[in-house]
């Protein structure tokens, strides 16, 4: 443990305490018990490397230039030479704008802990040495590299390096770093190889700092080197660190770099580009879009709810069900997974059981349905951007070349929400109207997260601008108001971001109206009529009211979808309606009603037509019938009062038929006195099936980790709890000195006694104790508890709660 | 919230609001890509197809102003994927071109590498081309013009043909405007086309194509080839051609069956085109008896598919296509696209009739019902010969001629599918008949004699569906049909379109077996004739007898 630090940290204000916990809540979950556990916290590999990525990239290049530029317990760097080491690798023109972002950045950090000490003498926190792998690119330092060369080896590059060496110094790697970090001479070095070797060595500058070669060991000197390799090989500045593996020592690369740790540097952020949209036209397209989501999804839920797909052996939804799911919604694939995939995130579709179950829409689905378009928007807004699932995966193959389809448990990936999230925070970060393109957001995020850039970060980048677009993030490209209000504000860790959000997002953000507010102007008014024509359509001009959509979704098929509904009317849709219990005068009148214009006569004409030939044939269910071909048999038997509970009803003279079951039927009759034969189902009427089905919804899915910090009370809570505990430990640390003189011996009764009296007045006491080795010690003690044949006590020359076996303790005495 | 028009839905399909006081604004701006689908009273739609977006680019149109047209007349947001996918789609047409290069001869040359190596590697392509020549660019066998344009456009890469057009043999045609004027549409359409170069003019029945057609040769002045479908058609060519133009007797020649002059011009009949003797078609060296300037295909949409083989290799010679719809019921609207060219010009039928070119039209459906014992002999039929049966039924003739005394005084032609029928019809009208094996002259005759009102009701077969000039029938009763075909009722509706002496109404009758599968085709032809926008009902057959 790194005592410097420790007391920094110690130092600390409160305030500054809880911006660090803020920021790096890992810190504190759970709580450690004092300010050594939370360094111990905090300096461990994975925290340390947790907090690294979340640095932006030039805040990242000025820890980089702190670990170039320090040893490890080496003297610190002062503010000003960290400005002037970091001015020369910013680009050209860049270096006037610097203050500011250093400033910043170097808070930051000190802020993170990831830097500590006073402006004079930055340091780096100890651990971040350790996770930082070639830092900007550079290899290890010369020391590290040399380190399991032969001292003879050593002896020879020592004495090419400096030629008046004698050899009489000790021939150690630190020797021989101390030389190469010497000015002019790896300078003078380079000019002694040949150009070649040279262009070698610059390939190399910039990083990767390591090469192959083959046979890398081999022995060479300045004498016998005969390729450019070797000329390099020889003098160290190059160096073998396996059989086939040479690397660049970190001090010869900062020569070739020129002084500079980081090329090209730019303290601030990439510009966002893109296309210039019309914020409110982006926003009209988003709220089309949003509404056009809402319904795609309640759709799913309706086809789901009558015709569910099954649930595979591995999870998910068969790829044949999925195909048929984006046909019917009449969306692409990938569309049709994500609105499967946001409306199970939100709740409205799970799976009926885990063995043979199938995906049905949830309890929770009824409940949403009935809410206004852009609460259920909102709902499943919310439920995509904490989703840490990645419905864009879908049709691809896993590591283990499994199908990934919809609904795969596999396709769940920790960093989803975290870019989700981050993206969505560039675009709220771009002008209004702005649409960044996706090149120029992946640049942003490669900015903000160096350390987290890959092309697997790249593509969920990616995803999420394609579902934005989708679910009305976005329109056009560019962020919708709505969207911007439902964002919740940045994450902690970015808050004092070089590349925070704009003026406008704050302004916007503190701005009081919520998303839903939003977006409801902008969605269209519903409708409550509709056009009737000739051709037997119906067109309403926007969305329908609930209860006449519902109606016409009965009395006629949909047959396209858009801002407007079109509908047909046809003798099956007509017939369905009857079918629900309308009759053809009420669907004229709802018609009139409803419509703009009159009823067009062929569409009257349609309705009375399919309603003169409904119903003439008549089907009903029963549970059982009983057939005899004497009617008198049958008139006894509906006279029977004993027969009244099987509910009998004469359909012919010769047929009666029953609401119950057959089984039952025959048992009852049987009772009564007949006996009758049971008859095979065939010519059984079918029961309709049940209604729609349902399952339980599943708890609510907890938000992935990262989308927001801590509570401020809490925060606040733990640093209390921290400090507290740091006193009473630091109150407590230092053991005091054994009392000499004689151990006390004391009769064993005399000790328990003694011991039940220090226990009572919470006294101290000093007692002889036989360690387990025998050896006679003696301790001062704040006795706790005896049971059981032990004590237990805080022991102050040890500073800790021990427990000891009475019959150890040779004698009990007063401490003073 | 805007409140235009227009409101574009998901499926590519626009509709418009005709009552909306920017509807022509917006028609005018939305008809160059989108093909008007239905046009029934209150809401047109209109359908964006690549075919129709590839039209609108060929006539000069970018993607800018679909996308603008678009957005401004929206009443709701337009979906953004909507408006990425024209854009992609637009800019698919023109990629690649057929050139005339000096010493290479046809070439297929691109902007887009990509696109050209794409199509490099397609096998079906792969044949039809010869040696590449540099980048971008890559040579076409000569006699593959045509069908590489069709196989492009398969493979959705439509290319655009600059290649030009050979002069053909001059020969002067003139329009003999004396007693009459070229129509202001008219003139449009064939101003359209020749700046076109090739291409495809939708006109209404009754609109007048044939003078279209004239008026193209007029600018083509060069031996023309005529292709229509019938003797009967040919012979009205003819006849226009006689009173319109300058062209003598002497210049026209019919290539038919019975008649093979070819002159320098010449209308022959698809049906001779196509017909083969043992396996070859004999009569293919019409289209290299002489050096045409001009083809003419009337009735585009019924172009049959060795025409279109032989249309392949005729790429060269500037080719205009007329009909009255681009619908084709074998869907073979990409070849028209491909081979004689895209569509030059368009106007919709309310319109027209609006403007008082073609005469309005009242469609009315007769629903008979069968008696018990029909109803009991159509349940037991067998299933194919259930259309026949119920479409020919007793119940309909007594309809059938109660419509036509109604109408006495009126010229009335009676239309069916079924000869017998039409016998028995005939019979109980006291009227003439004309059916397949009626021969032209007689044909002939009886239609002169109608035209003149000699006979005032004329009884008629499938064969009068295309092309026949009945300009004083007000009144069509049609008793059977084929499975109601769309295209079949677009030519019969035509019959009784053409504008009336006295300026009244034409009625379009149709006579249907109820609760029969007669139905059920009635409906899809009411779908259609209510989609273009006519007037429709349908009344009870009791109703008409009780009228009596």
């Amino acid at each position: 443990m790194n005592a410097e630090f420790t007391d920094w940290l110690r130092g600390l204000k409160d305030d500054r305490l809880c911006a660090l916990v803020t920021a790096r809540p890992e810190l504190i979950t759970p709580v450690p018990a004092h300010v050594e556990g939370l360094v111990i916290r905090a300096t461990s590999p994975s925290a340390t490397g947790r907090t690294l990525d979340r640095l932006n990239r030039f805040a990242l290049a000025v820890v980089e230039t702190l670990l170039v530029m320090t040893a490890e317990d080496g003297p610190g760097l002062s503010y000003g030479d960290l400005r002037k080491a970091v001015a020369r690798s910013v680009a050209s023109g860049g270096a006037t704008r610097l203050d500011a972002p250093l400033r910043e950045a170097v808070d930051r950090l000190l802020v993170l802990a990831l830097v500590y000490g006073p402006d004079s003498a930055l340091r780096l926190a100890p651990g971040v040495r350790d996770v930082s792998e070639s830092p900007a690119g550079l290899g290890p330092p010369a020391a590290e590299v040399f380190r399991h060369h032969p001292p003879e080896r050593l002896r020879e590059l020592i004495q090419a390096i400096h030629r008046g060496d004698t050899g009489r110094e000790e021939a150690v790697p630190e020797r021989l770093a101390a030389l190469l970090a010497e000015g002019g001479i790896v300078e003078r070095l380079l000019r002694d190889v040949g150009p070649q070797a040279r262009a070698a060595l610059e390939e190399l500058a910039w990083g990767p700092p390591a090469g192959r070669l083959p046979n890398a060991w081999r022995e060479v000197s300045v004498a016998t080197a005969q390729s450019p390799i070797e000329q390099l090989l020889a003098r160290g500045l190059l160096a073998a660190t396996g059989e086939e593996s040479v690397v660049l020592p970190r001090e010869v690369a900062l020569v070739l770099r020129g002084g500079q740790v980081h090329r090209d540097l730019h303290p601030e952020a990439p510009p966002l580009e893109g296309a210039d949209r019309d914020q409110t036209m982006a926003d009209r397209t988003a709220a089309g879009q949003a509404f056009s989501f809402v319904r795609t999804v309640e759709e799913l839920c309706e086809y789901w709810s009558v015709d569910p797909p099954g649930i595979l052996r591995t999870g998910g939804v068969a790829v044949r069900d999925l195909k048929r799911t984006a046909q019917l919604l009449d969306v692409p694939e990938w569309t049709a997974a994500l609105v499967v995939e946001v409306a199970h995130a939100a709740g409205l579709v799970a799976s009926s059981a885990p063995v043979d179950g199938e995906w049905l829409p949830t309890t929770g689905y009824d409940g949403w349905r009935v809410r206004a378009t852009e609460d259920r928007w909102e709902a499943l807004a919310t439920a995509w951007l904490a989703s840490d699932r990645v419905p864009g995966l879908v049709g691809e193959r896993d590591d283990r070349d499994r199908l990934l389809n919809v609904l795969h448990p596999e396709l769940r990936r920790p960093a989803a929400a975290e870019v989700r999230l981050r993206t969505l925070h560039v675009l709220a970060s771009a002008a209004p109207g702005l649409a960044p393109t996706a090149p120029s957001v992946r640049e942003r995020l490669a900015f903000e997260q160096p350390r987290r850039k890959g092309a697997y970060r790249d593509r969920l980048v990616d995803f999420t601008l394609r579902e934005a677009e989708q679910l009305g993030f976005t329109g056009l490209g560019a962020l919708s108001v709505f969207g911007r209000a439902l964002l919740p504000a940045a994450t902690p860790s970015s808050v004092p971001d070089p590349a925070g959000p704009s003026p406008t997002a704050r302004r916007r953000a503190t701005a009081p109206r919520t998303p839903t507010e939003l977006l409801v102007p902008l969605l269209p008014e519903p409708v409550d009529h509709v056009v009737l024509q000739a051709d037997l359509t119906a067109v309403a001009p926007g969305p329908l009211t609930s209860e006449l959509g519902r109606w016409l979704a009965l009395a006629a098929d949909v047959e396209s979808k858009g801002g407007a509904t079109v509908y047909r009317f046809g003798e099956g849709s007509v017939r369905r309606a009857l079918d629900a219990g309308s009759s053809a005068d009420d669907l004229i009148a709802m018609l009139e009603k409803h419509s703009t214009t009159s009823v067009p006569q062929p569409l009257r004409y349609l309705v009375t037509d399919v309603a003169r030939r409904h119903g003439r044939i008549r089907v009903g269910t029963a549970g059982s019938y009983v057939r005899c071909d004497d009617p008198s048999v049958l008139d006894e038997m509906m006279a029977d009062k004993r027969a009244v509970p099987l509910r009998l009803r004469r359909l012919a003279p010769t047929v009666v038929a029953s609401r119950s079951s057959r089984a039952v039927v025959v048992d009852s009759l049987r009772a009564i006195g007949y006996s009758p034969v049971a008859e095979s189902s065939e010519g059984d009427v079918l029961v309709t099936r049940a209604d729609a089905k349902r399952t339980e919804r599943p708890s609510a899915t907890r938000p992935a980790p990262g989308t927001s910090g801590p509570e401020a009370d809490l925060v606040a809570a733990a640093v209390r709890a921290i400090r507290a505990g740091d006193e009473a430990h630091q109150a407590r640390r230092q053991p005091v000195a054994a009392p000499d003189g004689q151990v006390p011996r004391t009769p064993s009764t005399g000790t328990v006694v003694a011991l039940q009296e220090a226990i009572r007045q919470g006294s101290r006491v000093w007692i002889g104790y036989l360690d387990s080795q025998g050896h006679a010690t003696s301790r001062i003690l704040e006795p706790a508890r005896m049971e059981g044949g032990y004590l237990t006590a805080y022991d102050e020359t040890r500073a800790a709660i021990h427990r000891f076996a009475l019959h150890r303790i040779t004698g009990v005495a007063d401490v003073n | 919230m805007s409140d235009g028009p227009l409101i574009v839905q998901s499926d590519k399909t626009l509709l418009l609001e005709v009552e909306h006081e920017r509807a022509d604004e917006c028609r005018k701006a939305i008809a160059p890509f989108a093909e008007l689908e239905r046009a029934p009273e209150h809401v047109h739609t209109y359908r964006v197809t690549p075919l129709a977006l590839w039209n609108a680019r060929a006539a000069g149109h970018d993607a800018e102003q679909v996308i603008d047209a678009l957005i401004s007349f929206s009443r709701y947001p337009v979906p953004h994927a909507l408006l990425v996918d024209i854009a992609e789609t637009m800019s698919r047409y023109g990629r690649l071109r057929l050139e005339k290069n000096e010493h290479h001869g046809l070439t297929l040359t691109s902007t887009d590498k990509a696109v050209l190596e794409e199509v490099l590697r397609s096998r079906k392509i792969q044949p039809m081309l010869g040696e590449r020549i540099g980048d971008d660019a890559v040579a076409v066998h000569q006699s593959e013009r045509g069908n590489i344009k069709q196989a492009l456009l398969k493979i959705g890469w439509p290319a655009e043909d600059l290649a030009g057009y050979v002069d053909g043999e001059h020969h002067p045609i003139t329009l003999a405007e004396d007693t009459w004027h070229l129509r202001p549409y008219q003139r449009e359409a064939a101003d359209a086309f020749w700046h076109g170069g090739s291409g495809v003019v939708v006109l209404p029945c009754g609109a007048g194509k044939t003078i279209v057609g004239a008026a193209a040769m007029a600018h083509a002045q060069a031996t023309t080839l005529i292709l229509v479908t019938n003797t009967v058609s040919a012979h009205q060519w003819k006849q226009e051609l006689l009173k319109r133009t300058t062209l003598t007797e002497s210049e026209i020649g019919e290539y038919t069956g019975t008649k093979k002059e070819i002159r320098p011009v010449t209308i022959a009949t698809y049906q001779v085109m196509t017909t083969r003797r043992q396996g070859v078609y004999r009569h293919l060296e019409l289209f290299d008896a002489r050096d045409w300037g001009l083809v003419i295909y009337d009735e585009v949409h019924l172009l049959p598919a060795p025409i279109f083989r032989m249309t392949a290799d005729l790429q060269a010679r500037r080719r205009v296509g007329l009909t009255a719809t681009l619908v084709r019921e074998d869907g073979r609207e990409g070849d028209v696209f491909s081979l004689i060219g895209p569509k030059r010009y368009d106007a919709p039928w309310k319109e027209m009739e609006n403007q008082g070119w073609i005469a309005p039209a009242d469609c009315v459906e007769v629903r008979v019902t069968l008696t018990d014992q029909e109803r009991l002999a159509y349940a037991m039929s067998e299933a194919e010969e259930r259309y026949r049966f119920c479409a020919t039924t007793p119940s309909k003739n007594r309809v059938t001629e109660t419509l036509v005394r109604r109408h006495a005084g009126e010229q009335v032609l009676v239309i069916g599918q079924y000869i017998d029928q039409l016998d028995e019809l005939a019979e109980h009208l006291d009227a003439p008949v004309i059916k397949g094996e009626t021969r032209i002259k007689e044909r002939e005759r009886l239609f002169q004699a109608f035209r003149d009102k000699e006979i005032q009701v004329l009884v008629v077969s499938k064969v009068a569906n295309f092309s026949i000039d009945l300009p004083e029938a007000s009144v069509a009763i049609q008793v059977s049909g084929t499975f109601g075909s769309r295209q079949e009722e677009a030519q019969r509706l035509g019959r009784v379109l053409r504008p009336k002496a006295s300026g009244g109404g034409a009625r379009f009758y149709s006579v249907v077996s109820r609760d029969t599968v007669d139905q059920d085709f009635a409906a899809h032809r009411q779908r259609f004739l209510a989609e273009q926008g006519y007037a429709y009902q349908i009344i009870d057959a009791d109703d008409v007898l009780a009228s009596e």
